[in-house]
């Protein structure tokens, strides 16, 4: 699930000052494939994860949003929800073939692993 | 000491506003000011590109005077590739303009404190002040380069403030 916040009130002081509590939609992006970057573990550093997400996807997305790139998508998103877990996206590149991307790969970054 | 960095924000973001009001930021479907302070958006990986980031660091208070005089340490970090139309060739002549735009904006040094936690905001009884900022080195990144400027930001805690 892509997490996206909802647009904010223009001329809103309070929402520049942080006072204001902001709200999101949770965006589906189907078929991906997610696997963890790093085995090794250490205690309070961060894990890192990949996601392969089909274009068509994105491109559905893109649409519905009336955005131009993928870059404003993610660039916008506050981060993917896997399993209820929320990840922030630390880079995203496209993979293309004939001239079109058909693969978004997101780099994230998990929350700290903690010590037993 | 919440209102005094919600008063210097204000100002800034107000002062930038009327300078240059083509240094604007897109953000959560808003375009609003080029400036803003890191810890009251969403976390990002990297720096947004020709936008000021105010970030609250050192805090000091002085319990000898009449009144808590509270020293609270700013940095403002930007950074720059420069413009697509130019290839990114005009980067270092941006992030002199992001300089100079900061001088000019940080002047005058003082505004009126204000409390922003109702609508509309009140004036509360005294000022803020601020240093001249301090300019780190030009920092290289590939195409992006990037500054910081560090100012002490200076306020009297009024009675009944947090």
């Amino acid at each position: 699930m892509l997490r996206l916040p909802t647009n904010g009130v223009a001329g809103s002081d309070g929402e520049q000052l942080g006072q204001a509590t902001p709200s999101y939609e949770d965006i589906p992006l189907s078929p991906a494939v997610f696997r963890r970057l790093r085995a090794e573990l250490k205690d309070g550093a961060a894990n890192r994860y990949e996601l392969l997400i089909s274009a068509s996807s994105i491109g559905v997305q893109l649409g519905l949003l009336q955005l131009s790139s993928t870059s404003q998508l993610f660039g916008m998103a506050y981060g993917i929800v896997v399993d209820g877990e929320l990840m922030l996206i630390e880079a995203a590149a496209e993979a293309e073939a004939f001239g079109k991307p058909y693969l978004y790969r997101l780099i994230l970054r998990g929350p700290e692993s903690q010590p037993f | 000491m919440q209102n005094a960095q919600n008063t210097f924000y204000i100002a800034l973001r107000n002062r930038l506003a009327e300078l240059n009001p083509n240094r604007t930021i897109y953000l959560r479907g808003i375009t609003r000011p080029g400036i803003l302070v890191e810890s009251n958006e969403l976390v990002t990986a990297k720096l947004p590109s020709d936008t000021f980031v105010v970030r609250w660091s050192g805090l000091q208070g002085d319990p000898f005077l009449p009144a808590t005089l509270l020293q609270m340490e700013c940095e403002i970090a930007y950074a720059s590739e420069g413009t697509a139309g130019n290839l990114g060739m005009d980067r270092g002549a941006a992030l002199t303009e992001m300089d100079a735009e900061l001088v000019s904006i940080l002047q005058p040094t003082c505004t009126p404190k204000m409390n922003y936690a109702q609508s509309p905001a009140i004036q509360m009884g005294t000022q803020i002040f601020w240093t001249e900022a301090k300019f780190q080195p030009t920092k290289i990144e590939r195409d992006r380069l990037s500054r910081v400027a560090t100012i002490s930001v200076f306020s009297y805690e009024e009675p009944g403030e947090q």
